[in-house]
């Protein structure tokens, strides 16, 4: 089966940094990736709040945009997982959706038949962690503060995941000579799902708050996520809390491609809002210590 | 509450709440705002109208309360089945709209904007990115699509 990357309109539109480490990172794993044109999920939060049936349309099509290319898809952002992976889902339980959604393509000539996964870009990565520790050139030695995010983990009710105590990332994380460290509200939201981000941003802002005071008192010199809707809320939602926590914020796929040797301007994280100078700086200091080594 | 709704909340299991509270003790929103959703699904269970509650709009879908719920009642699930009933009887933010408006005319929610065409360019990237709003054949096709689905109607009305 071939793989089409699902990069999402966060990762396309707002930090094409995250789709640049991603493109960088899965060429380096020789993941061959096949090019198929998407839309936004579109996203879980606003579009299936207002209309499930419009959003499982929406969903469908890109389904059904991968199956015409015969390839599975992969997200790197837990909302695209959220709309795909659940529409995917609903899609396989229900055949009076299935009838409605191919009635709509239908019209455009497309159709659902539910060939293709959807896969969360971790688990691919989780998989091919050997060849991950073989393409390692420079060991960090950061401490990394990990924000899973909400909707690769829930709803476990049908993946099975282990929603209070996840190892995943941590397993990637120490793989890659990082540290994880500890703090309370490791599991919670950052506060952008729902809607809430562009709806209501004193509690969008009031939940990553509380967050982010415990990420900067745990002394991690980043903090990493696995979507690009928690990266936003993370990055410029630090600069809406006048900047008072200042920790750079690294997507998965970012720190893995500075700890395969790429540069941080290649990989575009200098464009984030918060500054990733002092990451950058330890990343190029570990760089010249492996080339001496070498 | 309508009878339809009531009806189709029926999958979600409301009916075994107890009451305990778990719900509300995890809800990452209830900190900020006034989102109770122990609150919440004792007035679907007793039939009340809370499709004009504007608290509804404060949950982030984060699934904490679905997956600690006791009972197994799909909290969450049932939380945008309820939005959707308030989204058609009115009670929709209309600060969504234009993301959904955008949606709707570009494929995008969050549509690119020239500062962001400026970084891709910087880091080596396609200034478009390789997308269906990015093709202005494919885009008419999405256009037709989405034409005819409840929510262009109520991008509509507005």
């Amino acid at each position: 089966m071939a793989f089409a990357l699902f990069p999402g309109c966060i990762a396309r539109n707002m930090y094409p940094s995250i789709e640049k480490s991603t493109q960088m990172v899965f060429k380096e794993l020789g993941l061959v990736l096949v090019e198929v044109k998407f839309t936004c999920c579109p996203a879980p939060g606003v579009i299936r709040s207002y209309d499930f049936d419009s959003w499982l349309v929406i969903a469908a099509r890109n389904l059904a945009a991968a199956e015409e290319k015969g390839a599975d898809l992969i997200t790197i952002c837990n909302g695209c997982y959220g709309t795909l992976e659940a529409a995917h889902r609903h899609l396989s339980k229900h055949p009076e959706s299935v009838a409605m959604v191919n009635e709509k393509l239908s019209a455009i000539g497309m159709s659902y038949r539910g060939t293709s996964k959807v896969l969360h870009f971790v688990d691919v990565l989780d998989q091919m962690l050997p060849q991950i520790i073989s393409k390692i050139k420079v060991e960090l030695g950061l401490k990394v503060a990990i924000h899973y995010g909400c909707h690769y983990l829930k709803p476990s009710c049908e993946s099975g995941r282990n929603v209070e105590s996840p190892v995943v990332l941590e397993r990637i994380v120490q793989a890659l000579g990082c540290e994880s460290v500890d703090f309370p509200e490791k599991l919670s939201c950052c506060g952008a799902g729902g809607g809430v981000w562009s709806g209501d941003e004193k509690v969008s802002l009031g939940i990553l708050d509380r967050k982010m005071r415990f990420i900067k008192e745990s002394g991690a010199d980043c903090v990493l996520d696995i979507c690009p809707f928690c990266h936003l809320q993370l990055d410029q939602g630090q600069k809406r809390l006048k900047n008072r926590y200042d920790v750079p914020v690294l997507h998965l796929n970012q720190l893995i491609g500075l700890s395969f040797g790429i540069k941080d301007k290649v990989l575009g994280v200098h464009t984030h809002m918060v500054a990733t100078r002092d990451i950058a700086k330890k990343a190029k200091r570990a760089r010249k210590e492996s080339e001496v080594e070498a | 509450m309508s009878q339809d709704l009531s009806e189709s909340l029926k999958e979600f299991d409301l009916a075994k709440c107890v009451q305990c509270g778990k719900c509300t003790a995890s809800c990452t929103s209830s900190r900020d705002s006034n989102l109770r959703t122990r609150r919440l699904v004792f007035m679907v269970k007793s039939g009340k109208d809370v499709s004009m509650d504007k608290d509804l709009w404060t949950c982030t879908t984060c699934y904490a309360c679905q997956e600690r719920c006791p009972k197994g009642v799909k909290v969450t699930d049932a939380i945008i089945r309820i939005r959707n009933a308030a989204a058609r009887s009115g009670n929709r933010p209309s600060i969504h709209l234009t993301a959904i408006r955008s949606l709707l005319d570009s494929s995008d929610g969050f549509p690119i904007t020239p500062d962001i065409s400026k970084i891709r360019s910087m880091i080596g990237l396609p200034i478009a990115p390789f997308d269906v709003a990015h093709d202005e054949k494919e885009k008419e096709r999405f256009r037709k699509l989405v034409s005819s689905l409840p929510i262009a109607g109520m991008a509509k009305e507005g």
